[in-house]
């Protein structure tokens, strides 16, 4: 600081009376960085990405696992609705049939265009081709659709144009009695029972029944996802053994749980009815947002709105989910398994690694024996094998990727321990009385933090390139949950056709992992400048 | 000399015991168990089971045998398929596998090394900028993203190389090439940046000024005392290199349908036949750790300053 503060009063001053302040490392890490462009591009970016897959969930963003299978692959598009490119899919094929069977008349030269187009498997450029050439003749009045194809088109437009999607936000219930409203998914299971048989008109009896018979089924399934290959006893066994250890408190929240599914299903049929009636009056306004009166007893609130109106900016899967939520959600996993991961890696490093530093003796060579030998495994493969027995799912991943990425910090963590062991500022709280373990978390951990924050930010991306990798196999992340890998690894099989669904998340994922390592590096060379350029 | 490849030779043996006991105690813990199927067989088909399979024994027999039979090269059946045992798949797609790997790292070395060398000596110019842009991007896409995008672009846009399958089935030695250079991409990109801050390190170390002021030419300098010292980080780095070749080559064998190692090993991860599992991690264990004990040789032999304790 070159101008003169006074605020403090015993600040300390140079002979030009300015203050001289204390710079911290950090201060001066920061400093550093702050002069290096691309880090702090770097850091912009990966600060816009967590923001995003935090925050995934307010997002005006469609459902990462909504099938609609009418939306399979649609390509992206920042203009056209589903309904439009729906349309322009059918039209395409049936101008290909009528070039096929001869209707669509092109030059010989277009025609023998098409075929080499066919016979080298590019079959996105016959469709356009066809499309383009039979947009312009129907204009031109030159050709003319079949009947049967008409009214194909027609049936599909109808389609596109009556469709939509019902979602029940909320039911309420009015007691006849007391004439007052209560929010269905408040109450308990008992009168939840009651709601749903008066609604369908049957006795409670048979609805207990069979929502106790739904719910050992559902158990039963969840016991032998756990433990395959039981006999038929063992697994009755097993079921009872479960159910009582949910008690009736659990019973009942899972029955209610279904129970509040069955109700919905329900009321969203008959809503369904009533809706499309109000389509052919022609009454109908979508966006539909309001309160809807079932019967006497019960209302709902439902947003309703046609199902071929929505916009895909980034196209759609093979199950017509939303690829642009689908990256975003996948961003969200991606994101979260490099974060925690390389935290527990990172905590298990620490503490192990101060453990032998500190220790030193045997303990440190026993852990620095198995660090060792740890080193020479194919540690992916341990990953991928952990992976293929404990069953795939996010969790095990978590477990998997980090017991076996702990060894680097380790090994850092120890070399740091062992260096400042002998510093006049451990001996001073040795001497004042400080325990062992307060020594080592409270005054040599924090010391070396700096080395272990740069390791870490260089670990994320790596983290996330090893599940993205799992889950490109197949081994990791499980539908209906995306993460980057995974949809790169769904998209590989059908990128000539459908090349939007490669190079959209290959393109998120690059760039998070490009800016990640701008600003690691960035960090590495702020916090020590004496390592700059090396890997 | 010999003492230390001797202690090295040491080294790997509690190495190897420590995978095959992983090995052996996954395969018993894993769920399910090896014969456990859907419909419940009979009591007897069940007891001859365990019994050709020696189940029946008690664990630290089981165990002994195990180990006894892996030292003695065999791998054990396959439970899941019937045919051939597991050394048999092994040897047959290894050498695939081997010969992909390979070529992926001499890719890797010999351009990583060029590069890097040419980029040190041209520092600041535009060959550098170019050479260390490549190799930023290698380092940050992922291997299954640059292996579909250089399919997508060489093979289908282009029609150069093939899509697909391996020179063994008679499509021709090209196939080789996609594969190997996906696979090499990121391997390249870090040896050549290693290549080039060690190499600018050592172009400004006392010796290698003496030899200028000596007049010798710049290509001696470069190749004959600057080489072998800048080599020294690469060569330490090739270890972790071996290892992420032959994690990398599982995925590219996926991509580019090379009837490798890799292939059976996401396949055999599926249809959870442990012990194929097992059998391909030890291998490529074993393949891992005599490369490393390789590298550790020729750094040796490289730094004089390492002492053979």
């Amino acid at each position: 600081m070159f101008f003169t503060r006074n605020k403090k009063k015993n600040a300390a001053l140079n002979e030009f009376d300015q203050v001289v302040e204390g710079n911290s490392l950090s201060k001066d890490a920061w400093k550093r960085l702050r002069k290096n462009k691309a880090a702090v591009v770097g850091m912009v970016i990966v600060i816009v990405y967590s923001l995003l897959a935090a925050f995934a969930m307010f997002l005006p963003i469609y459902p990462y696992d909504q099938i609609i299978l009418d939306h399979q692959h649609l390509r992206p598009s920042l203009t056209k609705t589903a309904g439009d490119l729906m349309m322009e899919n059918k039209l395409k094929d049936l101008y290909f049939k009528a070039w096929r069977a001869g209707t669509l008349v092109v030059t010989d030269a277009q025609s023998k265009q098409i075929e080499t187009w066919i016979a080298d498997n590019e079959t996105n450029n016959v469709w356009d081709f066809c499309y383009t050439e039979g947009q312009k003749q129907l204009a031109a009045g030159t050709f003319t659709f079949s009947d049967a194809d008409q009214r194909t088109i027609d049936r599909l437009q109808e389609k596109i144009n009556t469709e939509f999607l019902i979602e029940v936000d909320k039911m309420y219930y009015t007691d006849p009695d007391t004439g007052k409203t209560k929010n269905i998914a408040r109450m308990d299971f008992e009168q939840i029972k009651q709601i749903y048989a008066d609604y369908l008109g049957v006795d409670v009896a048979v609805i207990a029944q069979q929502s106790d018979q739904e719910i050992r089924n559902q158990v039963l399934n969840k016991v032998k996802a756990a433990t395959p290959g039981l006999s038929t006893e063992e697994y009755e066994a097993n079921l009872e053994l479960e159910l009582q250890s949910m008690g009736d408190k659990g019973i009942a929240t899972l029955g209610k749980s279904n129970m509040l599914v069955s109700i919905k299903t329900a009321i969203s049929r008959s809503i369904e009815r009533g809706l499309k009636q109000e389509i052919k009056d022609g009454t109908a306004k979508f966006p539909v947002n309001r309160t809807v009166v079932v019967n006497e007893k019960i209302s709902a609130a439902i947003t309703a709105d046609l199902k071929h109106t929505r916009h895909y900016y980034l196209g759609t899967d093979y199950s017509g989910r939303d690829m642009l939520s689908r990256i975003i959600y996948g961003g969200q996993v991606s994101i979260a398994i490099g974060l925690v991961g390389t935290i527990t890696s990172v905590l298990i490093g620490i503490v192990l690694g101060a453990i032998a530093g500190y220790a030193g003796g045997k303990i440190d060579f026993f852990l620095m024996r198995l660090v060792d030998i740890m080193y020479g495994l194919p540690y992916m493969l341990l990953v991928i094998i952990f992976m293929a027995i404990f069953g795939r799912n996010i969790m095990n991943l978590f477990v998997a990727l980090a017991i076996v990425s702990w060894l680097t910090v380790a090994r850092m963590v120890r070399g740091q321990v062992m260096s400042l062991k002998n510093s006049e500022y451990v001996e001073a709280a040795r001497s004042m009385g400080a325990s062992t373990w307060r020594i080592i978390f409270r005054h040599m951990v924090p010391n070396s933090l700096s080395v272990i924050i740069v390791y870490s930010t260089l670990r994320v991306p790596a983290f996330i390139m090893q599940e993205s990798f799992l889950s490109f196999l197949g081994l990791g992340v499980q539908a209906p949950y995306a993460s980057w890998g995974s949809l790169v690894g769904d998209a590989v099989n059908g990128m000539t056709l459908y090349p939007w669904k490669l190079i959209f998340p290959a393109l998120a994922m690059t760039i998070f992992l490009f800016a990640m390592n701008f600003f690691g590096d960035g960090l590495r060379d702020a916090f020590d400048p004496q390592s700059k350029n090396q890997l | 000399m010999t003492k230390y490849i001797v202690n090295r030779l040491l080294g790997m043996i509690p190495t190897l015991l420590i995978i095959i006991t992983l090995s052996f105690f996954i395969v018993r813990v894993a769920p399910g168990g090896p014969f456990a199927s859907e419909r419940k067989l009979p009591e007897v088909v069940e007891r001859n089971i365990e019994a050709k399979y020696h189940l029946d024994e008690p664990l630290i027999q089981q165990y002994g045998r195990y180990m006894f039979d892996i030292l003695r090269g065999d791998l054990g059946p396959s439970f899941k398929y019937k045919d051939y045992d597991v050394n048999y798949y092994i040897a047959n797609s290894l050498p695939k596998s081997v010969v992909l790997g390979s070529w992926a790292m001499l890719i890797a070395l010999v351009f990583g090394i060029s590069a890097g060398i040419i980029a040190a000596v041209r520092q600041n110019t535009w060959i550098d900028y170019t050479s260390m842009g490549i190799a930023v991007i290698g380092i940050s896409i992922p291997l299954f993203v640059i292996a579909p995008v250089l399919q997508l672009i060489f093979a289908m846009k282009l029609k150069w190389l093939p899509t697909s399958g391996w020179y063994t089935t008679g499509e021709g030695y090209a196939t080789v090439i996609l594969p190997a250079v996906s696979l090499s991409f990121a391997y390249f990109a870090n040896i050549a940046r290693l290549m080039r801050s060690s190499m600018l390190e050592t172009l400004r170390s006392d010796y290698i000024r003496t030899a200028k002021a000596k007049g010798m030419k710049n290509t001696t300098i470069i190749f004959k005392h600057a080489m072998k010292g800048a080599m020294l980080p690469v060569v330490s780095y090739l270890g972790p290199a071996f290892a992420g070749i032959i994690t990398g080559s599982i995925v590219v064998e996926q991509i580019f349908r090379v009837p490798g190692l890799g292939k059976f090993f996401v396949q055999s991860s599926f249809n959870r036949d442990y012990t194929l599992i097992v059998g391909v991690v030890i291998v490529y264990s074993v393949i891992l750790i005599v490369m490393n004990f390789v590298v550790d040789i020729i750094y040796a032999q490289l730094d004089p300053r390492i002492t053979y304790r």
